[in-house]
């Protein structure tokens, strides 16, 4: 039951793009299609399991015990990117269609801030490793169905009359104002 | 020294990096629900940029081109990491009040887009008042944003009540909705100011 | 082969340097951060507890009953004739994360106060539980922890009910609220052992 209202609050409530401000870079950049949008939302719950399934025993079986926290920022960081270099790695030699069409976006997740955050999240929650592994599933999900609302939101606007002073990426964010507002609907939803 | 000036400028408003670059925006919307946070915030990333242009500039000829972005990163997250243990020693309220957004500096676009594309080829005296002006471009906005925030949202700024008693704070504002919103405004604030600019420009040739 | 031995050393040095300063910066701060914590802790314990002449933390013998709710550190407050009551420094869910706060439990059954250390709400809602110029009885200019003090620890303590709520922050008003009644209950039961033990 638990591990449901950690779900529930990662994917709806507490939604890391449109409640946390997290992610934003690719929320902008990468919506500007429904199939890109999934296709990052994918990319990006994948690595952040994979993260979160590294750093979460490196933390606690190492840094921890040996009183090395203050390396937190250093490692998590670096063993995001090295995950993010094998994915590209094995992308290019088994989906390079898939690879091609991401382009430089795939070697930018590792910027992606909503990752790194969910793996101090991990820590500063004091998830267990089960716990973690739903909280970031959670998490990356509610990040892919943020991107997919604004990609639909976007074609709309496409096609819509704007007043100039708004025309281009201040539209993006007063969409994203209103879809806020309507992901804080969601605040009762768990007790 | 005018060219340093220009550099200096350039991260002020035509290159600014929140509002123009679109980059650095995470920590940008959710920190600035108060002007201290906003402020501390941007003096914070600036000196992560700073230390880390200059360490990356001075050391560029020793870096290896096939390993630099590894290397980036143990620079920019060690200067990260200190910061956040100054700022939790020196000023625990507001490392208390960042959270999770200090230690996410480390991944904040800016820093990262600066090093790779401007302070890995440049000398340290360029990259200095580089890192300076994008800094406080970056400043000035996020103070920008949170004072809006905090003066609608709560009738203060620092925490020193402005509004009147009588207003009845927004609280829309301090919300999340309300950042997203203020940041719409501000975006397209800075494309007005962009085009008056080019439009002087252009009268002057 | 050898070179990627190479950039492999390379990397190896960039990341020991980095490691080793800060080693250094952490040192450093570590001890700043410690004696910061020391004084805030003093000063709140002689918040909840003026009268008391010094406190010892007491470890395993005090803990939480409720699942939810975890006890961090449990100092037991004298004043020189004995125990005048316990502070506990407990961990509970709230709206935004969880929320830390230190209970002060009288002796004499009663709650000596309530001080909201870390709370992860939102800003002008559920953070105004810490906030001093938020009252949630405006005539009689009660914030939110003031109505605590001098509570009975055998209260309900039901938001609501006998405990005024923040507005708009039931989530949050509930979590400390059912922090603080844990706390009453288990403190002042603790409390009962000490006394009746050292008399």
């Amino acid at each position: 039951m638990i591990l449901f209202k950690i779900f529930i609050s990662a994917f709806l409530i507490d939604n890391i793009v449109l409640m946390r401000f997290l992610a934003l870079c690719s929320f902008i950049g990468m919506t500007t299609d429904e199939g890109q949008s999934v296709g990052m939302g994918l990319a990006v719950t994948f690595v952040t399991v994979l993260a979160t399934t590294v750093t979460w025993p490196l933390y606690y079986f190492i840094l921890k015990p040996m009183g090395l926290e203050f390396l937190q920022i250093l490692v998590f960081i670096l063993v995001i990117a090295a995950l993010v270099q094998l994915v590209e790695f094995y992308l290019k030699k088994s989906a390079p269609a898939l690879y091609s069409s991401m382009g430089i976006y795939l070697a930018l997740i590792t910027t992606n801030c909503a990752i790194l955050a969910v793996t101090f999240d991990n820590v500063s929650k004091g998830y267990n490793f089960i716990e973690s592994i739903v909280y970031s599933v959670g998490v990356a999900l509610g990040y892919l169905l943020a991107m997919l609302l604004l990609a639909g939101i976007r074609k709309r606007i496409a096609t819509s009359p704007i007043p100039s002073f708004l025309k281009g990426t201040p539209i993006l964010f007063v969409a994203s104002a209103l879809l806020s507002v309507a992901f804080m609907g969601f605040a009762g939803l768990v007790k | 020294m005018k060219r340093y000036i220009k550099i200096f400028t350039n991260g002020l408003v035509l290159e600014n990096p929140l509002l123009m670059l679109m980059i650095g925006l995470c920590s940008a919307l959710a920190v600035t629900t108060a002007v201290a946070n906003g402020l501390g915030m941007g003096l914070a990333m600036t000196f992560v940029l700073l230390m880390s242009e200059v360490v990356i500039s001075a050391f560029r000829k020793l870096i290896p081109d096939s390993i630099r972005i590894p290397v980036f990163i143990i620079i920019i997250a060690a200067f990260t990491t200190v910061i956040d243990y100054v700022l939790k020693a020196y000023f625990p309220d507001l490392s208390k009040a960042m959270g999770v957004f200090i230690p996410l500096i480390v991944v904040n676009c800016i820093i990262m887009g600066r090093v790779e594309g401007f302070s890995y080829k440049r000398p340290v005296m360029d990259v200095i008042p580089d890192a300076i002006g994008m800094g406080i471009g970056y400043t000035w906005v996020l103070v920008g944003i949170s004072a809006l925030r905090e003066l609608l949202g709560n009738g203060t700024i620092f925490n020193i009540q402005i509004m009147p008693q009588s207003y009845k704070p927004i609280l829309f504002f301090v919300l999340s909705p309300g950042g997203f919103f203020v940041f719409a405004l501000f975006i397209s604030l800075n494309i007005f100011l962009k085009s008056r600019l080019k439009n002087v420009e252009e009268e002057r040739k | 082969m050898k070179n990627m031995l190479k950039l492999g050393i390379i990397l190896a040095i960039y990341a020991s340097v980095a490691c080793v300063g800060l080693a250094f910066v952490y040192a450093g701060t570590k001890k700043v951060i410690a004696e910061r914590q020391k004084t805030d802790l003093e000063a709140a314990l002689n918040d909840l507890f003026p009268q008391g002449k010094g406190f010892d933390e007491v470890t395993g013998s005090l803990k939480s009953t409720e699942p939810s709710v975890t006890f961090n550190n449990v100092y037991e407050v004298k004043d020189g004739n004995g125990p005048l009551g316990v502070a506990i420094r407990a961990v509970g869910a709230s709206y935004g994360g969880p929320v830390t706060v230190l209970v002060g439990v009288g002796a004499n059954g009663k709650i000596a106060g309530v001080k909201v250390l870390e709370s992860k709400d939102t800003p002008g809602l559920g953070a105004n539980a810490a906030n001093p110029t938020y009252f949630v009885d405006r005539t009689k200019r009660l914030t939110f922890t003031d109505q605590f003090k001098g509570k009975a620890v055998t209260d309900p303590f039901e938001v609501k009910g006998d405990v005024i709520a923040i507005t708009a922050s039931t989530i949050t008003s509930k979590a400390i609220t059912g922090i603080v009644k844990v706390c009453g209950q288990t403190g002042s039961q603790w409390l009962a052992t000490q006394t009746g033990g050292t008399k």
